[in-house]
Order: structure tokens, then C-alpha cells, then sequence
């Protein structure tokens, strides 16, 4: 995958699922994981910084375009996620017409329906190859159980998910 | 934060016209504050105002997500990855559930968008459909099924 691919794909993906960040994880997951160029480790931790830094949820495509081609990468990607925002110009002159517009309503709610599906299957997907022992399901189960349940902050959430699977591992009782 | 700052403390714009910037925000293809940031960037500076605004709300996010991308790096090299797969991973992996979950609790309107749920699922699961494609046809469809249904 080139950069220029990339930027494409990226751009492409935030434009259909409106700029959110966890739905650009099911086709980028396949174009970037599905084909080799990136480890799914590398994804997952994409994702997982994109979700404790602040700013925008689709920012974390900036640690997939830096893990791929460093600096130009990062800021190739980020731009790419930024600068559609430029169509809320004319949006806003057209707030009037817009505003009656149920087509646009029915398209966003169709992409978001179908959106939750295709996470869901994305969570499998990844989970198969990473869910490989008692640890780490100790870990996922905790950390959702706090960040859905408990409405943990996901920093807060991570770390501690995190460090009762370090300490499972260390004291080798899984 | 955003509308306490402009609508409440600094009379910048009224609350109708905030809340109209942000309900157009939600629609545009980049993510909402983004949007917004343009809009109001736009408003109060003109074309330097909407770079100032998209600056400063990307860059803290963008250096810091870098910075923690080559700490992976590092680590990576590190031999760490071991414990990083078996802790920070399937956290991570719980999050990109809760995401679904919370999408799917301010989604559902009617059963209809149970199914497209079910389909975006099934196609990407067990048929291997590509979900670009999949957003972009469930966008077409909801067109249909959704946009000739009277706003509530």
C-alpha cells in the first residue's frame, strides 16, 4: 500500500462513515490488515491510542499513517480526516434546504444501522486472533465490563484491565 | 465546554445558532467538532480563523498520538509486545465493542435498523462483503427505507 493508496482509502472511508472513528475500523482493518501491511498488533494499538489521546475519535489513523511511512504519513492521514470539514461552508449556507432534506437524514441512518453490525464483526475478527488465552479474555471482559457497565473513562479503564492481566502474568496464576 | 464559552459566558452567538452549527456538524464527512470548528473558525476570522480553529483542535490530539506511536515502537523493539498483546490489546479490542454498543444504543430507532445491524454483520462476517461497499449500500437503502419518513 502506497501512501497516496492510503490517503485514498482513508479519505475515501471517513467521507461514507462521516468522520467516526471506530466504524473506519471494519474496511480499514481488511485493506490494511487483510493484506499484510500492517500487524493486527499495530492496528489494535492504533486504535487503542486514537482512544485515550484527546481530539477526535478518527484521529487515529495519524499512529496508523506514522507506523506506515513515519512523519508525512501521520500528517498525510490527519489532514486527510481534517480537511473535509471544509464542506461545512457551503452546509451552512445551504442550512435552510438542508434542514427539510430527509434523504440525507436516511442515508446517515442507514450507514449508521449498518455500521454497528459490521463492528460487531470486526470484534470477532480481531478477537479471534487475539483473545488466545484465559489473560487475555480476563483482560477484554474486564475492560468492557468497566468502560460499559461502570462508565470507566478508557484510560482508567485500560490501565487497570491491563494491570490485572500484568499482574495474572507475572504471578502466573493463568 | 464549546457552547458554555460562546453562547453563556461570551454572548459570541445565540444558542439557536449554536445548536444549528452543531446539527449541520453531525452531517458533514470529517466528524462533528471538526466541523464545528471550521464553521466558527470561519465566522470569527475568516480563512486564518478556520486554520487557527482546526489547529487547535487537531494538534494536542495529533502530537500526542504520535508521540505514543513511537513508544510502541520502542517497546516493540523492546520485547515488550508479548505483554502488551496479552494487556493493552484486548483492551482495546473491548473498546471497539463498547463502540459498537454505543452506536447501536443511540442507532435504533425501529426494527428496520435492527436489520441493517443484522446484514452490515452477516455480510462482513460470514460472506466477506467489503464493507465499504456495505456502508455505502446501506447508505442507498436507508435513503429509501428511511428518508421518505416523516421527521419526529
Amino acid at each position: 500500500v502506497t501512501l497516496a493508496e492510503l490517503t485514498g482509502l482513508v479519505l475515501t472511508f471517513n467521507v461514507v462513515t462521516f468522520g467516526n472513528g471506530p466504524v473506519m475500523v471494519p474496511p480499514l482493518q481488511r485493506h490494511l490488515v487483510g493484506t499484510g501491511a500492517l500487524s493486527l498488533d499495530q492496528f489494535l494499538y492504533a486504535f487503542a491510542v486514537g482512544r485515550v489521546t484527546p481530539g477526535q475519535a478518527n484521529l487515529w489513523v495519524a499512529s496508523l499513517g506514522y507506523m506506515m511511512f513515519g512523519w508525512p504519513g501521520a500528517v498525510v492521514l490527519t489532514a486527510a480526516v481534517a480537511v473535509p470539514a471544509y464542506t461545512m461552508l457551503p452546509l451552512v449556507a445551504w442550512y435552510h434546504r438542508l434542514k427539510a432534506e430527509r434523504r440525507v437524514a436516511g442515508f446517515i441512518r442507514g450507514v449508521t444501522s449498518a455500521s454497528v453490525g459490521l463492528i460487531l464483526a470486526s470484534t470477532i475478527q480481531i478477537g479471534r486472533d487475539t483473545l488466545t488465552g484465559p489473560v487475555e479474555w480476563l483482560v477484554f471482559l474486564t475492560a468492557l465490563a468497566l468502560v460499559w457497565w461502570r462508565r470507566w473513562n478508557a484510560i482508567l479503564a485500560l490501565a487497570a484491565a491491563g494491570g490485572l492481566g500484568l499482574a495474572l502474568r507475572h504471578l502466573q496464576l493463568l | 465546554v464549546l457552547e458554555d464559552e460562546l453562547v453563556t459566558r461570551r454572548h459570541l452567538v445565540t444558542r439557536g445558532e449554536f445548536l444549528a452549527i452543531y446539527g449541520i456538524g453531525r452531517i458533514v464527512p470529517s466528524g462533528t467538532m471538526s466541523a464545528v470548528a471550521v464553521a466558527f473558525g470561519h465566522r470569527f476570522g475568516g480563512q486564518p480563523g478556520v486554520v487557527v480553529a482546526l489547529l487547535g483542535l487537531v494538534l494536542p490530539g495529533f502530537l500526542l498520538t504520535v508521540a505514543l506511536t513511537i513508544a510502541f515502537d520502542r517497546l516493540a523493539q523492546g520485547g515488550v509486545l508479548e505483554t502488551i498483546r496479552a494487556t493493552l490489546l484486548p483492551g482495546a479490542l473491548a473498546l471497539i465493542a463498547v463502540a459498537a454498543l454505543r452506536l447501536g444504543r443511540t442507532a435504533y430507532q425501529s426494527p428496520p435498523d435492527l436489520g441493517f445491524a443484522a446484514l452490515g454483520f452477516a455480510g462482513t462476517l460470514l460472506l466477506g462483503v467489503n464493507p465499504g461497499l456495505l456502508l455505502i449500500a446501506a447508505g442507498i437503502a436507508g435513503i429509501f427505507l428511511f428518508g421518505r419518513e416523516p421527521r419526529k
